[in-house]
């Protein structure tokens, strides 16, 4: 009955399809909490859709559910192929599968009544954390048996990423819920914030950034058919951003009384975090060098080329707005809001489905139903991110500079009306989007050619 | 640098685990829980009101901490460390859809809190925050308690205060609607109450005054100032009734400085807040126009005694007579 968990490769075309099923529930979610930001009474007085408990489920599903699992399906496929042997073990990774999903739908059918920390990016209660740490930990000793077994010698830099990015779960993730405080999942006083805020980061920073960057460092030289530009600069990017990246939490509590000390080290590293981005960036761009029209001409190649100019409009955004005197008017505000989601759904979301749909032949034997749709599916997301990008700044600023000149928070509300309105008729283009992917993804495993074995090898070795 | 697979995976967990001693271990071996000067503990019915706070995602709109640059509620107090002692979790929030609720406590009586979770377009019309009815009596006023206990001691203070004044205000407002006016003008400052109104009802004034009124006022006092607003049923004493005004015109002349005064400081103990935070000075002088014409049938805009006019003001007629004068033209 269950001998499919034992056919190659089926975990990680479970972890693609379950993606893009969530991107289409949390998009859903998304909209709702938009909707709710123009008209609070629009399904007014309905416990399992007021605001406080949909928005929780809406970012926790889009960060764990779309963007973690699609590229951790793309992981399982790509590590494997880059070490030139299987996956140690089929059925392990499909009970990490398990526990990783059941800890993804404890947001939806837990937060809706309120079954929840509360604390944010930490949310999940007590066993749905035990249930998400088990996944990482199968994954980790299934990923290091794989190297074990592996017939290429060397390791290639997608590799490390992917690995690293669920050893650093293991250990960020429990720390920063608190998991030997189960009833809350909290530290008391204020020493919580800090708490909190190291996962607060290091969930965009140590398991998105380096599953995106595994991923994107797959494909753009595949597609590119060159060799990686550097394994220096590869290098570099890497330890760089494990050195970095987990020091600067403190910039999201920068104005609240934490040490001072912790704060100037989250500004000087968050400051710095310009150094491992550009590296990377600068590394994919140089291999894609004179390939420009194989990238972009590429349905797939061109969303996961989106996904790095997001990343890097993301980080020379984010520390820029860890100065402490420009934080004054971008902070607590949708200017926040704005870059959350260009680095969520632009950097981490536009690379997933780039890999996915690169991989998503590869997994599953068969030609991508429609390369049209992939295509349409970039520029709605494209359209309404864009979107989404300036208005949201634009609404932050003004509410940050009315509120530094003396206006009350409730006085500044009619003022971001119509860019509430703006942001939730952008946000039909990404839903809309994200259907139309997960339409494109059913056609292509029902309908989509069976590739022939010649042409599988083909596509295989194009690395 | 050769990438093998005992450097990355050691590699990886040294630098990150140094990196984390660094960032959480050392605040957590130094960092000491010292309460700060308002800090007291809470009482169960207000730890249950802050679980309701965590679990109902109250901390994506609301923060609870102060910022130095900050002009809002609560601005008279920047956060410090020892405000936290013993929370668990010290949600401090990342968003200010809503204000910052850190000094929440006692700027608003019981009964306001509770129109305003049950439609929070009741006391706030122009709101975004979810309708909380569905959490029921028992939930609604843990939650109550919970946000009245914002800022602690400090809090306690400002609760006493209100509670405090409510007892005269609910004994004049059971005297009658006329002893009830009569209450509440004595408690305007002398110097207030035979201050007319410095600025013309204008047409503009008027739009201006009507426009702050629905964005303020409209869901207590009603569309046509009658009190009798959806958050009337919830409101003990219930909000003023503004046409009971007209027979008691201090010197049947003057209204506008009691309205500045009352609109402006608020009449603690009662539904009414203070709306200086969020209203300068214009605003209040034309709102309270548009409740004079509106409402009273008069204004006393721009009569004796008043000094030189603003350089923009235009010629200006106050057309408005004073009670029992009618067709009497009164003021220049």
């Amino acid at each position: 009955m269950f001998s499919f968990v034992k056919k190659p490769q089926s975990a990680a075309l479970a972890f693609l399809i379950a993606g893009a099923v969530w991107f289409v529930v949390g998009a859903l979610y998304g909209m709702v909490s938009a909707i709710h930001l123009v008209a609070p009474e629009f399904f007014s007085n309905i416990p399992f859709l007021v605001f406080g408990r949909e928005r929780p489920i809406h970012v926790n599903t889009m960060l764990y559910g779309f963007t973690g699992t699609m590229l951790t399906g793309c992981g399982l496929y790509y590590l494997p192929a880059l070490l030139r042997t299987r996956l140690y073990s089929e059925p392990l990774a499909w009970l990490s599968f398990l526990f990783w999903n059941l800890t993804v739908a404890s947001g939806p059918l837990g937060f809706s009544f309120a079954y929840t920390q509360g604390r944010e990016y930490n949310e999940y209660i007590w066993i749905a954390d035990i249930s998400l740490i088990l996944a990482v930990v199968l994954l980790i000793y299934n990923l290091i048996m794989t190297i074990v077994q592996r017939t290429e010698q060397q390791l290639y830099v997608s590799v490390w990423y992917f690995v690293a990015s669920f050893l650093w779960t293991a250990g960020n993730y429990p720390i920063s819920n608190v998991v030997w405080h189960p009833s809350t999942g909290a530290m008391p006083g204020l020493i919580d914030s800090i708490f909190l805020w190291f996962w607060g980061h290091n969930l965009p920073g140590l398991l998105i950034t380096p599953l995106a960057t595994g991923a994107a460092y797959f494909v753009i030289p595949r597609i590119t058919r060159t060799p990686l530009n550097s394994h220096t600069l590869s290098l570099a990017g890497f330890w760089f951003l494990v050195a970095l990246y987990t020091h600067i939490g403190g910039h999201h509590v920068l104005q609240s009384p934490i040490p001072n000390w912790l704060k100037t080290v989250s500004v000087v590293d968050s400051i710095a975090m310009v150094v491992p981005v550009s590296i990377v960036v600068l590394n994919l761009w140089m291999t894609a060098r004179q390939e420009g029209r194989r990238v972009w001409g590429d349905p797939a190649g061109r969303l996961v080329m989106g996904g790095i100019v997001w990343y890097l409009i993301t980080c020379i955004q984010g520390p820029l707005q860890s100065l402490p005197y420009l934080q004054r008017v971008t902070h607590f505000n949708n200017w926040t809001v704005g870059h959350a989601h260009i680095a969520m759904l632009g950097f981490g979301g536009y690379i997933a489905l780039g890999a996915m749909w690169h991989i998503l032949p590869l997994v599953s034997g068969r030609e991508i139903y429609s390369q049209r749709l992939v295509s349409l599916q970039f520029g709605l997301i494209t359209f309404g991110l864009t979107a989404f990008f300036l208005v949201l700044t634009t609404a932050g600023l003004i509410q940050g500079s009315a509120w530094n000149n003396g206006e009350t928070v409730y006085r500044v509300l009619p003022e971001i009306a119509p860019f509430m309105i703006s942001r939730a008729a952008s946000g039909i283009f990404i839903l809309t989007g994200s259907l139309i992917g997960l339409y494109n993804l059913y056609l292509t495993l029902r309908q989509g050619r069976e590739l022939q074995p010649v042409e599988l090898l083909r596509a295989e070795d194009a690395s | 640098m050769k990438m093998t697979p005992a450097l990355l995976i050691i590699g990886a967990l040294l630098v990150f685990w140094a990196s984390a001693f660094i960032i959480v271990g050392i605040p957590a071996l130094t960092m000491k829980e010292t309460p700060s000067e308002i800090w007291r503990p809470m009482t169960a019915e207000e730890e249950a009101g802050h679980k309701l706070y965590v679990r109902n995602g109250c901390s994506y709109c609301h923060s609870l901490f102060i910022r130095i640059n900050d002009w809002d509620i609560g601005a008279e107090r920047i956060a410090k460390s020892g405000d936290y002692v013993g929370q668990e979790p010290a949600i401090l929030g990342s968003e200010r859809t809503g204000p910052d609720l850190s000094q929440e406590g006692g700027e608003h009586p019981d009964d306001w809190h509770l129109a305003h979770f049950v439609n929070p377009r009741f006391t706030s019309p122009i709101s975004l925050m979810p309708s909380w009815e569905f959490l029921g009596p028992v939930e609604i006023r843990q939650l109550t308690a919970y946000v009245q206990a914002l800022g602690l001691k400090a809090a306690d203070a400002r609760v006493a205060r209100q509670q405090h004044w409510k007892a005269p205000a609910v004994a004049a407002y059971a005297g009658g609607l006329d002893a009830n006016v009569e209450w509440l003008h004595s408690q305007v400052p002398e110097v207030w109450r035979r201050m007319p109104n410095p600025y013309p009802a204008t047409e503009a004034s008027l739009q201006r005054g009507k426009r702050i009124y629905q964005e303020f006022c409209i869901n207590c006092h009603g569309p046509v100032g009658d009190g009798k607003g959806p958050a009337f049923r919830y409101m003990n004493p219930p909000p003023l009734n503004f046409t009971t005004l007209r027979r008691h015109l201090v010197e049947n002349r003057y209204i506008g400085g009691i309205f500045y005064y009352q609109i402006m400081n608020g009449i603690t103990g009662t539904g009414m807040p203070y709306f200086k935070k969020h209203l300068e000075s214009e605003k209040i002088w034309d709102l309270a126009n548009y409740l004079g014409v509106s409402f009273v049938g008069y204004t006393d805009a721009n009569i004796e005694p008043r000094g030189i006019d603003a350089s923009y003001e235009e010629p200006w007629q106050n057309r408005y007579p004073q009670p029992g004068q009618e067709g009497a033209v009164t003021g220049k």
